[in-house]
C-alpha cells in the first residue's frame, strides 16, 4: 500500500506543473532499433535529451546520473499510434443534431482513464481520441500522448498536433437522427446532402466574414456577423486546416465522399474502418486519401457484411497509406499482433507490418514529423518488446512518452487507477467493461435518459 | 388600529411574563401567515427589542468577547459588548453563556426554490417502447429553444423563489440566515441573489441583494443540444462571444442609428452584460478536478471573472484554486463512508483466506475518502477562503459534515469563517452581515454550546431582529438507552417481500423489495417497473421501525444513487427516497408474503 501511495504523492507532483509537459532523458543501451523508416540497428543505443532522440548508434554515452535502461535481447521500437480509439475522454457523442462540427472531444479529456495505462501497457504512446460516429459531421478529436499519471487534461494534449474532425456515413447517421428523431438523414443520400450543405453554410459564413473584415477597414463601427461555432469549423475544413477522418463502410459510400472532397477541393482525407477499402483501393490511392481499418473484424452489422483480413495488405500494396486501428479499449493493448496479421494475410514485410501501427497513423494524423519512427530529432515516444514485436510471444516491457517511463512491466502495480472512488471498494478490473464492445463509436448516442422515473425531462 | 394594538399588546403582556408562552406567542405573530390565512390582521411582536446577556459573542472568526451583551432593535444589531445598559423594554432572552454567532450564510445554495412540477414544455410527447423512440423529441434539432438547451441566464431567484419552502426552516435551524440561491436548471440556470432565510411573504421581502452572479454549471440539456459536456463547453464559448458583440452593436446603434439595422434583442445574451462589465462574477460548478480545470481553461479563454463553485475535489487542485485569487464556494455533500461490515468469519474457523486485492481497495477507498473530508482543511492551510455550497445536501447532514471537515484538520475559526465573513465578502455584503457588530443586521446564531460542539444545540436564531426558537436537545430519557438489550420497539420483520410504489411527479414507479435474513446479516434487491433486472441493496440499517437503505442505477455512464428512508408498520411502509440530485419523492408499500 505505502508503495503505491508514494506513486500516487510522485504523480501529483508531476501534475501541479500546469500544463507543462513533462520530459525526461534516458539512455537504452544495445537493444535491437526498429526504426520502422530507416531499417534496423543491431546491438545499438539510443539517447534521449529532454524528451527528444538525439543520437542512435553503438557506445553511446549519457551525461551522468541519466537513467539507463538494458535493451540487451530486447527490440527498440517506435511508440505505436493508434489513429481510431475513443479512449482518454469522458464524451463520445454528441448525437443531437445530425452535424455537431462545433464541439470538440478536447473539451472533455479524461486523465483518469485506466484504458490510458492500458494502452501504454500495449506499447501504445499515442492514440488519435475521436468523437463518435453518430452524426454525418461529428465533433473534432483530439490527438492524445499516453502521458499516464498527470491529472491535468491539457497535458494530455498532443501540442501542435493538427486538428481532425469525425465524419461518419451509412447506417450510424441514418439510425440516430433519421429514424430516431425524423430529419435529415434518413437515408445514404441525405448523409451526403448534411455534408454539402454543411460546406455551403461556411463558405456563405467564411464570405460573411471577409466582407466584414473589408468594411472594418472603412468603418470601425461595421457590424460583426454572428459566431457560429459549426460554420466555423466547417471553413476551417475548407481551408485545409483539419483533416477529416471519415467513419465508412461501403464501397459506394467512400467514393461518394470523395466526391464531396474533390467539389471542394478538400484534400486532407482519412477513411476510417473503410471495410470495403479493398474495392476501392486505386481511388483512394489516386485521390491521396487514407484508410485506417481493422486487421479482421467485420460482420457485426449488415453495412459491414462484405470485408477480408487482406483488406490492409490490399490497400497498402496499391499505395494507400494504411493503418490498423483499435477503436476498443481491449485491442488497443495489442495492436501489434492485429499488425502481424497482415502477414499471415498477405504477406506484408516487417518494416510494411510495422508501419500500419507506427508511421502510417502518424501521417494520417499529420504527426509524422514528430512520431511514428525512431529518428533523430523525433519525439522520444518508444516501447520496448523483450522479442520481435510481430512475434505472438513478445511482450512489451518498457513504453516511453517523452523521455518518460509511463510503463514498466516490472513495477506494474496491482492499482493503477489515479483517483479511486472514495465510497465503494471496487476493482479496476472492471472499469469501462461496458464498453468492450464493438460498437463504441455510439456510445452515447442512444443514451436513454428518459427512462427512470421520467425524471429527466423536467 | 393602534387601539386595537394596544389592546392585544394589553392582553398579551401577561403571557409575556412567561417565557415559554412568550416563545410560542412570539413566534405565532412572526409566522403571521396562519393568522392572516383566517382573516386575523397582522400584528408586530410586542416588542422588536431583544437582549442577550452574559454570553460569548464570537465577533468574527478567532474574536470572542466573554460575558457579553447583545442588544437587538428593530432588526439590526444594537450593541454588542460589554457593560452595556438595557433598554427597560427589551425582552431578555435566556441564553446565558450560550454562544453568539453572525448568522450563517450558505455560499450557494438552493433553499426556497422548489423542484419543478413535472416536465414542462421541454419535451414533446413520450412514446413508450424501444429505446431509440423515447428519447424526447426538441421542436427542431438544429435550433432548440434556449429553454430546451437548458440556457436560462435570464431566470431570477424571485421569479421562482417561494418563500414558504419548507426548506427555509430547515436551514434556519440549523443557524442559516441567509443564503445565495440560485434558480433550477442545467447549463446557464439563472441569475443568482441573496435572499435571507426569515419570514416573507414573497421572495421580494426576502431578497437582500439581486443578481450576484450567473450560474453555470456543466450539466447538459436533455436530447437537445448541447447534450454532453462537449456540447456545453461549445455552446458556451459561442453565447459569451455572441454576447460580446450584441453589447457592442447595441452601443454602436444607440449613438448613432443612422443608416444601420436595429440590433434585434436578447434575453439570453443580456443577461451576460453584467458578466461583460465585471459587475457580476460567473459561479461555476465544478464539483469534480475534471470540471475545475475545464472551467480554468473556459475562463483562460474568455477572460471572465469566475467563482468555483461546489467543488469536492479541492484536494487535487488547491493550487490551480489558490493560484485564481478568487473566493471558491466548496460542497458540503461528503459522502459516507462505506459501512463496514462485521467481519465476516471467525479466523478461528476455518475461514475463507482473506481476500487480499479487496483489502487494498478498501484501503485505497478509505484514503480516498480521507482527502475528500480534508479538502477543506487542506484548502485552509493553503490561505483560500472559501464558504459553503449546499447544492444537494441534506440539512440534517451538515453539522456531522462541518464536524469530519474539522476532525480533518480544519479549525473551528476556519469553519465559521467559512459560514460568515467569506460568504459575506464573496457577495460585497461585509458591512451588513457575517459578523456581530454595532450596525449590522440583526442575524445571529445562539447555540448551548459551542456551535462544532457535537452536542451543541440551536436555541435561538434571528433574522432581521426577528426571533426563531428551538428546544434544546432532549436528554435521553432514563431507561430509554439502558435497554440496548432489546426491550425497546420489537424490531420489524423486514425479511420478505414488499411491494412498493414511488410517486414521482407525472409517474409512478412499481417494483419488489425482497429482503432476505435478519439483523446485520440483512441483504436485499429490488425490481422495478422503470429499470430492467434486479438491482442489488446495500447498507441496509434498521433502527426501532426505521428501514433505510441505498441502491444505484446507471444511466449510460451516469451512476444515480437511492437513498431509501422508510418506516416499516407491520405489513406496510411507508417514506421517502432520495434519487440522486433529482430530489426526494413518497413510498409507500405492502408486504406481500409472509416470513
Amino acid at each position: 500500500m505505502f508503495k503505491i501511495l508514494n506513486i500516487f504523492n510522485l504523480l501529483f507532483l508531476v501534475s501541479f506543473a500546469q500544463a507543462q509537459v513533462t520530459k525526461g532523458s534516458l539512455l537504452i543501451k544495445n537493444g535491437t532499433i526498429l526504426t520502422v523508416t530507416k531499417g534496423n540497428m543491431e546491438n545499438a543505443d539510443l539517447l534521449v535529451e529532454n524528451g527528444k532522440i538525439t543520437k542512435m548508434g553503438k557506445g553511446l554515452v549519457a551525461p551522468a546520473g541519466t537513467q539507463t535502461i538494458d535493451a540487451t535481447g530486447k527490440f527498440i521500437m517506435p511508440g505505436i499510434i493508434d489513429a481510431h480509439s475513443h479512449i482518454g475522454i469522458d464524451v463520445v457523442n454528441e448525437a443531437s443534431r445530425p452535424s455537431t462540427a462545433d464541439v470538440w472531444v478536447g473539451d472533455a479529456l479524461d486523465p483518469l482513464d485506466l484504458s490510458v495505462y492500458r494502452a501504454l501497457a500495449g506499447g501504445v504512446t499515442s492514440s488519435h481520441a475521436m468523437h463518435g460516429s453518430a452524426n454525418a459531421v461529428g465533433g473534432e478529436c483530439e490527438t492524445i500522448k499516453h502521458r499516464y499519471g498527470t491529472l491535468n487534461p491539457e497535458e494530455m494534449r498532443m501540442e501542435g498536433a493538427p486538428r481532425t474532425i469525425k465524419f461518419a456515413l451509412g447506417e450510424n447517421p441514418m439510425r440516430v437522427h433519421g429514424e430516431g428523431n425524423r430529419i435529415v438523414p434518413a437515408t445514404r443520400m441525405g448523409v451526403e446532402q448534411v455534408f454539402r450543405k454543411g460546406f455551403e453554410d461556411a463558405k456563405a459564413y467564411m464570405a460573411a466574414w471577409d466582407l466584414y473584415e473589408k468594411e472594418k477597414v472603412k468603418n470601425p463601427a461595421a457590424l460583426k456577423p454572428v459566431y457560429n461555432k459549426r460554420h466555423e469549423t466547417m471553413a476551417e475544413i475548407l481551408k485545409g486546416n483539419i483533416i477529416i477522418h471519415c467513419h465508412s463502410y461501403r464501397s459506394d459510400e467512400i467514393l461518394m465522399l470523395l466526391n464531396v472532397c474533390k467539389d471542394y477541393q478538400i484534400k486532407r482525407l482519412v477513411f476510417q474502418h473503410t471495410n470495403e477499402g479493398f474495392k476501392v483501393a486505386p481511388e483512394l490511392a489516386a485521390y491521396g486519401a487514407m484508410a485506417s481499418v481493422f486487421a479482421d473484424w467485420w460482420a457485426y452489422k449488415f453495412e459491414v457484411y462484405y470485408s477480408t483480413a487482406y483488406n490492409a495488405a490490399i490497400l497498402t500494396k496499391n499505395g494507400v497509406v494504411t493503418s490498423i486501428n483499435s477503436d476498443s479499449e481491449e485491442y488497443i493493448r495489442h495492436l501489434y499482433h492485429e499488425a502481424a496479421k497482415t502477414q499471415r494475410y498477405g504477406s506484408l514485410s516487417d518494416e510494411e507490418a510495422l508501419a500500419l501501427i507506427t508511421i502510417n497513423p502518424a501521417k494520417q494524423l499529420g504527426i509524422d514529423q514528430r512520431v511514428g519512427s525512431l529518428e533523430i530529432g523525433k519525439d522520444a515516444d518508444i516501447a520496448i518488446f523483450d522479442g520481435h514485436p510481430l512475434s505472438i510471444y513478445a511482450v512489451p516491457q518498457y513504453t516511453i512518452v517523452d523521455g518518460v517511463v509511463r510503463f514498466n512491466r516490472s513495477k506494474d502495480a496491482a492499482d493503477q487507477r489515479l483517483q479511486a472512488s472514495a465510497t465503494r471498494a471496487e476493482t479496476g478490473f472492471f472499469l469501462h467493461k461496458e464498453q468492450h464492445n464493438h460498437d463504441r463509436c455510439l456510445e452515447g448516442a442512444f443514451e436513454n435518459t428518459a427512462t427512470f422515473f421520467g425524471l429527466e425531462r423536467e | 388600529m393602534i387601539i386595537k394594538d394596544l389592546i392585544l399588546s394589553r392582553w398579551i403582556y401577561p403571557l409575556l411574563k412567561n417565557e415559554k408562552v412568550t416563545g410560542f406567542f412570539a413566534f405565532m405573530l412572526i409566522g403571521s401567515g396562519l393568522f392572516a390565512q383566517s382573516g386575523i390582521p397582522e400584528l408586530m411582536p410586542v416588542t422588536q427589542t431583544y437582549v442577550l446577556q452574559n454570553v460569548q459573542i464570537v465577533v468574527r472568526p478567532g474574536q470572542i468577547i466573554s460575558g457579553g451583551t447583545v442588544i437587538i432593535q428593530d432588526g439590526l444589531i444594537q450593541a454588542a459588548g460589554k457593560d452595556i445598559a438595557i433598554p427597560a423594554h427589551a425582552r431578555k432572552i435566556k441564553a446565558d453563556s450560550m454562544f453568539v454567532y453572525a448568522g450563517f450564510i450558505e455560499g450557494l445554495s438552493q433553499s426556497g426554490i422548489p423542484r419543478p412540477e413535472s416536465a414542462a414544455g421541454a419535451s414533446g410527447p413520450r412514446t413508450p417502447g424501444g429505446q431509440g423512440q423515447q428519447r424526447p423529441r426538441v421542436s427542431d434539432p438544429w435550433n432548440p429553444t434556449y429553454e430546451e438547451s437548458g440556457i436560462t441566464p435570464y431566470v431570477r431567484v424571485r421569479d421562482v423563489f417561494k418563500s414558504d419552502d419548507k426548506s427555509l426552516e430547515e436551514m434556519r435551524k440549523l443557524g442559516f440566515t441567509a443564503a445565495q440561491v440560485y434558480p433550477i436548471g442545467r447549463m446557464l440556470p439563472g441569475q443568482a441573489s441573496l435572499v435571507s432565510l426569515g419570514i416573507g411573504k414573497n421572495a421580494d421581502e426576502l431578497l437582500l441583494k439581486e443578481n450576484t452572479a450567473l450560474v453555470a454549471s456543466f450539466s447538459p440539456a436533455s436530447g437537445a443540444f448541447p447534450s454532453t459536456i462537449i456540447g456545453v463547453m461549445s455552446r458556451f464559448r459561442e453565447l459569451y462571444k455572441n454576447a460580446i458583440r450584441l453589447q457592442d452593436y447595441q452601443k454602436s446603434y444607440g449613438s448613432n442609428p443612422v443608416n444601420v439595422n436595429r440590433p434585434m434583442a436578447d434575453k439570453c445574451l443580456e443577461s451576460f452584460f453584467p458578466v461583460l462589465d465585471g459587475k457580476i462574477p460567473f459561479i461555476f460548478q465544478a464539483p469534480d478536478m475534471k470540471s475545475v480545470y475545464r472551467v480554468q481553461a473556459l475562463k483562460n479563454e474568455l477572460k471572465f471573472a469566475v467563482h468555483y463553485a461546489d467543488v469536492k475535489e479541492g484536494y487535487y487542485v488547491g493550487d490551480l484554486l489558490k493560484s485564481e485569487g478568487k473566493p471558491i464556494i466548496i460542497s458540503l455533500d461528503l459522502p459516507k463512508a462505506a459501512d463496514e461490515k462485521k467481519p465476516v468469519a471467525d479466523s478461528s474457523k476455518n475461514a475463507a483466506p482473506k481476500d487480499l486485492e479487496m483489502e487494498a481497495l478498501k484501503a485505497r477507498t478509505a484514503e480516498e475518502l480521507k482527502r475528500l473530508e480534508g479538502q477543506a482543511a487542506k484548502l485552509a492551510a493553503l490561505g483560500l477562503p472559501f464558504s459553503f455550497s449546499t447544492v444537494g445536501v441534506k440539512s440534517t447532514d451538515i453539522k456531522e459534515t462541518l464536524r469530519r471537515m474539522i476532525k480533518a484538520g480544519l479549525t473551528e475559526d476556519q469553519a465559521l469563517a467559512a459560514l460568515t465573513t467569506t460568504p459575506a465578502a464573496q457577495l460585497g455584503v461585509s458591512n451588513r452581515f457575517g459578523t456581530v457588530e454595532k450596525g449590522r443586521a440583526a442575524n445571529l446564531v445562539v447555540s448551548d454550546k459551542s456551535y462544532f460542539d457535537e452536542k451543541s444545540s440551536v436555541r435561538y436564531v434571528f433574522i432581521d431582529g426577528k426571533i426563531f426558537e428551538y428546544e434544546g436537545k432532549p436528554a435521553p430519557k432514563a431507561g430509554a438507552n439502558a435497554s440496548a438489550g432489546g426491550k425497546t420497539a420489537e424490531a420489524p420483520k423486514v425479511a420478505g417481500k414488499w411491494s412498493y410504489t414511488i410517486k414521482a411527479p407525472g409517474m409512478n414507479t412499481e417494483g419488489i423489495l425482497t429482503f432476505k435474513g435478519s439483523g446485520s446479516d440483512l441483504t436485499g434487491e429490488w425490481t422495478s417497473s422503470q429499470v430492467p433486472g434486479t438491482n442489488p441493496i446495500s447498507n441496509i440499517s434498521v433502527e426501532g421501525n426505521k428501514l433505510s437503505f441505498t441502491s444505484n442505477i446507471s444511466m449510460g455512464a451516469r451512476q444515480i444513487n437511492l437513498d431509501f428512508n422508510l418506516s416499516v408498520d407491520g405489513n406496510s411502509l411507508s417514506g421517502t427516497v432520495g434519487v440522486g440530485t433529482f430530489g426526494t419523492f413518497d413510498v409507500s408499500g405492502a408486504k406481500i408474503d409472509g416470513q
